[in-house]
């Protein structure tokens, strides 16, 4: 089948191409089951190398790819050509700087991830056999879910709050304090909520529930905000979650 | 402004699904209602405190203009409303979040079915006051009225973009790194939107029962009619009448019309009001100093609003009051 792509362009150093506008590509001989990435890759090679875009493990994990695809935000890496069909429209996310095409400055997104302490913190010595802190399956899997996320940053680049405010921590700094606030070996629960409850934290968070279908990896992302915030307006994390609730726990 | 106008262009081109809608809908229902209760509660209080501009106010009610926007108004009341209560469901219970999609659908759904017989009951009153020989306000002296509060809401702009200038001036630039205080006040106003909308629900759906359904705004002026929810009988027919009948309504020794309106307006004011506060800061949060200023915008709206309603809901109005507005009446249609 032949595929059109037609493509978000910017480069700010060349004179004529530093206003956003579309560039238009016909791929011939392209498979239903071949990835929209693959086929970016075919543009770049074999018709225009000036394309530029990011890419790195081309398999769902690393997260750099993540593009505004026919109106939605997905990893251009896990979406085939037959879930998108022969028009594909393609443009970089929203809410950060473009610095060229469909490449983004992830800087702000980053700094919003590190403003919520994303990392384990626990000061107390380590048990007796010095080797894990051991938690029951059912402390695991309340926030099992949140683990999943690859900051890719489709969740926060679909959020009309986040494109009106780029002040808003966006739901990916709020998944990654999730899944730290509700881990029972972690001790840092009641600085990162202090931190999210700020103006700018949560509170911004209206559940428009774009973020939800935007995550590659199926996260639930309003629900785990949601419990975010239950967790700020009680004070701590605890019997928020019901172990019993999380579907794919036995 | 660009981040305003690049959230409602790019909300357009995103294919977001239904909570994306429903978001959309809900801030403008909101919207509109605030704009509304803006104009309602100044000028019902006009019918203590100017019974010849109530007067006036009722006539441009009763205009195809406002018609269209009673409808307008039910509408927004009611799906506000019913999506308030989705949104409060699952924010106390976050696993719940799979059936959102089902009760966006279901929120406009049933928003349907209590509209089609409030719009029929509506209808019922608008067909009955424009086939008559009811007297219909010119449009341009409709609009004209209206000046007043076009002046009110940009000084109310101008003022609170000023104080918040004057306050960066004062107290230095620059923003807060840690937020404290803001914490806890968000946490007041998250908590206070959701329990206020789940008080305002029953009281706004009476009010809206009473006042457009089974009353309409042109049952306020007619002569010899039993106010509803009082046993009272509008003889003069004014509408500053029928406003003194329902607050001079005593059940048990309680006026029980204006605690109801006090309820309403007290629950209603903060709450549109901090939306709107929500609303503005969302979209000004590149610059501090208009940011401040929408928030003193809201404070302004939401004081004015309860001082001027409750001044005309402790007040009493009188028989003279009532002569003033008759002739004012009779003025008007001449």
């Amino acid at each position: 089948m032949d595929v059109t792509f037609k493509i978000r362009r910017y480069n700010p150093e060349i004179p004529g191409k530093d206003k956003p506008y579309w560039q238009e590509y016909v791929l011939k001989d392209v498979e239903p089951t071949n990835r929209v990435l693959e086929m970016l890759h075919r543009v770049k090679w074999e018709q225009d190398g000036t394309l530029s875009f990011r890419r790195s493990c081309s398999s769902g994990i690393c997260g750099s790819d993540a593009m505004r695809i026919n109106g939605r935000n997905r990893l251009a890496c896990k979406l085939l050509i037959r879930d998108v069909g022969a028009k594909i429209q393609v443009e970089p996310i929203l809410g950060l700087p473009v610095i060229k095409d469909l490449i983004v400055d992830m800087e702000p997104f980053f700094d919003h991830y590190r403003s919520v302490m994303p990392f384990y913190v626990n000061n107390d010595p380590l048990p007796a056999d010095g080797r894990e802190r051991l938690q029951t399956a059912d402390d695991r899997a309340i926030f099992d879910d949140t683990t999943n996320c690859i900051l890719c940053a489709c969740c926060t680049t679909s959020c009309p709050s986040f494109w009106a405010n780029g002040k808003y921590v966006g739901p990916a700094a709020i998944i990654q304090a999730h899944r730290f606030i509700f881990d029972t070996r972690d001790q840092a629960a009641k600085e990162r909520i202090d931190i999210l409850a700020e103006p700018d934290g949560v509170w911004r968070c209206r559940t428009v529930y774009n973020c939800t279908p935007a995550c590659p990896r199926g996260i639930s992302v309003t629900r785990a905000i949601g419990e975010v915030k239950l967790a700020i307006m009680r004070g701590s994390p605890k019997g928020i979650i019901n172990p019993k609730d999380i579907p794919t726990h036995e | 402004m660009t981040s305003l106008v690049l959230t409602v262009s790019e909300t357009l081109r995103y294919r977001g699904a239904i909570g994306q809608w429903s978001w959309v809908l809900h801030r403008l229902s909101g919207l509109g209602v605030v704009l509304f209760i803006t104009l309602h509660i100044i000028d019902t209080s006009w019918a203590l405190l100017y019974p010849e501009l109530y007067v006036e106010a009722i006539a441009t009610y009763q205009t195809p203009l406002f018609t269209i926007g009673e409808f307008l108004l039910v509408g927004a009341v009611v799906y506000h409303a019913l999506n308030g209560f989705r949104i409060i469901l699952i924010d106390f219970r976050p696993k719940w979040w799979k059936y959102q999609e089902r009760a966006a659908w279901m929120v406009l759904a049933g928003a349907a079915i209590i509209l089609i017989p409030v719009f029929i009951g509506m209808f019922g009153h608008v067909l009955n006051f424009y086939s008559g020989d009811s007297q219909v306000l010119p449009l341009m002296d409709v609009l004209r009225a209206q000046i007043p509060f076009v002046v009110g809401i940009v000084v109310a702009i101008v003022a609170g973009v000023l104080f918040s200038f004057l306050q960066g001036l004062i107290a230095g630039g620059g923003e807060k790194k840690s937020d404290k205080a803001g914490s806890a006040v968000e946490r007041f106003w998250w908590s206070y939107m959701r329990i206020s909308g789940l008080l305002i629900i029953p009281l706004v759906f009476g009010h809206l029962a009473m006042m457009h359904v089974i009353q309409g705004v042109f049952d306020i002026t007619a002569a010899n009619f039993t106010v509803v929810g009082t046993d009272a009988v509008n003889v003069s027919g004014t509408a500053v009448e029928f406003v003194a009948a329902r607050w001079n309504m005593f059940l048990g020794g309680v006026a029980i019309w204006r605690l109801y309106d006090f309820g309403l307006l007290a629950l209603v004011v903060i709450h549109g009001f901090n939306g709107l506060r929500y609303v503005l800061t969302d979209y000004t949060a590149k610059n501090p100093t208009l940011r401040r200023g929408m928030v003193y915008v809201s404070l302004i709206g939401a004081l004015v609003l309860i001082i001027v309603g409750t001044l005309a809901l402790i007040g009493t109005i009188d028989s003279t009051a009532i002569e003033m507005a008759q002739r004012a009446a009779e003025s008007l249609h001449q």
